[in-house]
């Protein structure tokens, strides 16, 4: 007799989404290259007459 | 409101940048009163040979103001009067440029001056000269066929 499914009981791995680490780290990183250049072209207009 | 820790971190990191550029800004324009180049002030376009102080382009020392010297440009297609000046290093000039007829440019290359010449609006640049040199001048709105040989040059000498 074939077996329903209902009774038996599967394990599903549930990943751990909440770490914002990566999300962290790409936002000060695009963050530092925002400012980077930033201070680059001030610095420039601050250098030239 | 729950908010994840390293949220707060690059709010307050972004919103943080933004008051520092907005308050560079402030201070250029508040107080040391940077403004755009053409800031309100107009001239008949017609009439530019007989305005002063188009009616005499060149180098022009100028007593009691912030600046020692006034540079005046007329630009019309395709050419600049005048096509060549001296100016002594370290003279804090203040340019002053209009054009005759159609929409032209002003870029001294390699330096910060770079305007839009506008008929009927005067723009306007004062700097210190304080690098000497041979500046190139150039247009840089497309004003008709000449447009590429359209340029002048400022010397900068001691």
């Amino acid at each position: 007799m074939a077996k329903t499914e209902l009774s038996r009981k599967t394990k599903t791995e549930i990943e751990d989404s909440s770490s914002l680490k990566g999300t962290l780290a790409s936002v000060f990183l695009l963050g530092f290259f925002l400012i980077i250049t930033w201070v680059g072209v001030y610095l420039l207009f601050i250098s030239r007459f | 409101m729950h908010m994840h820790k390293f949220e707060k971190a690059w709010l307050i990191f972004g919103i943080g940048s933004l008051l520092v550029f907005l308050t560079v800004l402030g201070v250029s324009a508040f107080y040391l009163g940077n403004q755009p180049p053409s800031c309100l002030a107009t001239i008949d376009p017609e009439k530019v040979d007989t305005t002063v102080p188009f009616n005499e382009p060149g180098l022009k020392k100028v007593e009691g103001k912030d600046w020692d010297y006034e540079l005046v440009y007329v630009a019309s297609a395709f050419s600049y009067s005048p096509a060549e000046v001296e100016v002594p290093y370290g003279a804090k000039v203040k340019i002053i440029a209009t054009t005759k007829d159609v929409v032209h440019g002003f870029e001294v290359a390699g330096s910060n001056i770079n305007m839009m010449l506008e008929p009927g609006y005067i723009s306007e640049h004062v700097t210190t000269f304080d690098k000497t040199g041979e500046y190139l001048i150039v247009c840089n709105e497309y004003c008709g066929v000449g447009h590429h040989m359209m340029s002048s040059k400022i010397k900068v000498v001691e």
